[in-house]
């Protein structure tokens, strides 16, 4: 009894942030909107149904999950070696090195963009070094278009992915390592036969993380796509500021909240198969 | 004594009008935050408050989507008393009963207002400030200046123009803008949508960020599109590095209603406020402070102010005849149109 008494602070402050607000936004998705623009009170299916009808609704649905997926993988194949390097440094030196690894997050998500931006621009940093090399006579394309928006996720995915291994990796037990050292296996295939599949549930639970948290990116998406990239969360921007379409907006939200949920209790199901 | 007397009925009478216009209190007024703001209050709001001794807490309401956010949260309860959104957002909100129906009677200097200025707002409040579609350009590297849209097609801007494609109203705008140069008919998407493909190639970007005149001064684009007043503003700000054109081809009017927010709390200063902005001194004022076109034709506008909005005589028949209201049901479809055929051929 005490123990539930103790979570109510939690449960109450659950249910006012993120049930309340989720609820009036399932209820502002069975509204509708009529050929004026204006939003009808109404209980009704009609705007979920129409989206889930919609061929574009799906195109929005698979590129959100693809860049999530590239981006979370490319985030945490990246955030392994930086790990493993902090698992690896003097105990004094963790700590420092830690904090670098997740010091983009102290900074502005939208600052990091601006700044990719002026390194990625046609007129940017990368394609002046170029240029001036002569190493291209046409700037390159890395920016408003699907490769600008990869770099720029992946780069602000990382230190979420870094933070996950660097707890998960640290709780590996590094007699194993030194066991396959001295029965011979080298410093490569310790790694690809010891650490790898010890350090498995802490790769899962960074691409994880990344991965809902790609879902859901917009900043990247919206600032570095250039109009070209369509996800379900530049979506939901427009429905509800440009073409001020709630219900729309609000249904589009709530499919992708039920996606997210469907996948998380799936990968709990399976978690539970495997144990 | 006598003249004593006299001095002092006479001082009464001219007293009266004042006293009976005076309203004091305070009210809340939600706008563009920016430049507008900026410029608004200081020859919209100020005058208002010295005059009328109500204070006017200005509101930054974003853009006019995040302003109907606004009213339509604080429906039970609201604390704007006037709001200046755009045309088709307006209309939402007074189909919604969120700002009240308003006209003459209530409010006299309407009737001073022209007809568009009347039409806009339908039931509910009139435009108090016209505004159009303009190309914006870089006058370092465009010589000679351009004078049509189609400069922006020209091979040798290949990665160098910034367009905002729809749902944002410019790229609204534009469309319907190219379908009425091709067919006569700015609602004819068909005939706009093969000029827009040939385009496309030379787009760098359909969402500039953070906008058109920031890309074009840090040369990161040479065209773009914008709307007048803040364009003129900008061409002055930049020392004229920023050019500003009305193209041949035609321009659209993009308006604001100002609206009196239903259920306000302060509704005779809100009220005494609407007249003020629409009144011929509020206009004259803002237009040639920010180059918006006047809705009350009793503006004596100076006539190089009024030469830079599109209601200068040698403009005016460049206005297409778009009707916005129109245009809030033809946009879905457009919409789509532009993400498959012109955004799909840019081919970046």
């Amino acid at each position: 009894m005490s123990a539930w008494l103790l979570m109510l602070p939690a449960v109450l402050l659950m249910a006012a942030g993120f049930l309340y607000p989720v609820a009036l936004l399932a209820r502002i998705s069975l509204n509708r909107t009529n050929d004026m623009g204006a939003m009808e009170p109404a209980h009704s299916l009609e705007t979920l149904g129409r989206l889930v009808e919609d061929e574009f609704t799906w195109e929005l649905a698979w590129n959100t999950a693809t860049l999530a997926a590239s981006s979370a993988l490319m985030a945490t194949a990246l955030a392994l070696p930086v790990a493993l390097l902090i698992r690896g440094a003097a105990p004094r030196w963790r700590g420092l090195l830690s904090l670098m690894a997740v010091a983009p997050l102290l900074v502005s998500g939208t600052a990091r963009i601006v700044g990719w931006m002026a390194i990625l621009g046609d007129r940017g940093l990368i394609n002046a070094v170029l240029a001036g090399l002569g190493l291209a006579e046409e700037p390159l394309r890395l920016i408003n278009n699907w490769t600008g928006v990869r770099i720029g996720l992946v780069e602000s995915l990382m230190p979420y992915a870094c933070l996950v291994l660097i707890a998960g990796l640290g709780r590996l037990d590094a007699r194993l390592e030194e066991a396959a050292a001295t029965l011979g296996a080298t410093r490569f295939r310790t790694f690809l036969r010891v650490t790898l599949p010890l350090a498995a549930p802490a790769l899962l639970a960074a691409f994880l993380l990344t991965f809902v948290l790609g879902v859901s990116a917009f900043v990247t998406p919206r600032l570095m796509g250039g109009g070209r990239v369509f996800v379900v969360a530049t979506e939901i921007f427009d429905l509800a500021l440009e073409t001020v379409d709630w219900p729309a907006a609000a249904a589009m939200a709530m499919l992708l909240l039920g996606a997210l949920a469907a996948a998380m209790l799936l990968r709990g199901l399976l978690g539970r198969r495997a144990a | 004594m006598r003249r004593a007397l006299i001095a002092a009925i006479a001082s009464m009478a001219l007293a009266l009008p004042a006293a009976a216009q005076q309203v004091g209190g305070r009210m809340t007024l939600q706008a563009y935050a920016g430049i507008f703001r900026d410029n608004y209050t200081q020859v919209v709001v100020n005058p208002f408050t010295s005059a009328r001794g109500t204070q006017v807490q200005y509101h930054d309401g974003g853009t006019s989507a995040q302003m109907l956010g606004t009213l339509r949260a604080q429906k039970a309860d609201p604390q704007i008393d006037v709001t200046i959104m755009d045309v088709t957002t307006a209309a939402i909100a007074c189909a919604e009963g969120l700002v009240e129906r308003i006209d003459a009677s209530v409010l006299p200097v309407i009737g001073e207002l022209d007809q568009m200025a009347r039409d806009s707002g339908g039931a509910c409040g009139p435009a108090v400030t016209y505004d159009h579609l303009v190309m914006i350009y870089d006058t370092r590297s465009v010589t000679p200046a351009p004078t049509r849209w189609e400069a922006m097609w020209d091979p040798a801007q290949r990665g160098r123009v910034a367009l905002s494609a729809p749902p944002n109203i410019q790229g609204l705008a534009l469309t319907a803008i190219l379908a009425h140069a091709a067919s006569g008919n700015w609602r004819n998407v068909g005939a706009a949508m093969p000029r827009l493909r040939e385009l496309a190639p030379n787009v760098q970007t359909f969402d500039p960020n953070p906008d058109g005149y920031t890309l074009i001064l840090n040369d990161q684009v040479r065209f773009a599109t914008g709307w007048n007043a803040r364009a003129q503003l900008y061409r002055d700000q930049s020392q004229g590095r920023i050019g500003v054109v009305l193209p041949e081809e035609g321009t659209a009017f993009q308006v604001n209603t100002i609206n009196l927010v239903a259920g306000s709390k302060n509704r005779q200063q809100a009220l005494a406020f609407m007249a003020h902005a629409l009144s011929a001194e509020a206009q004259k004022a803002f237009t040639e402070r920010m180059y918006y076109g006047p809705t009350n034709p009793r503006a004596q506008v100076s006539a190089e102010a009024m030469g830079r909005t599109a209601l200068a005589p040698e403009f005016r028949n460049r206005v297409i005849p778009l009707d916005w209201n129109e245009m809030v049901r033809l946009r879905d479809n457009w919409n789509q149109r532009w993400r498959r055929e012109v955004i799909a051929a840019s081919g970046r």
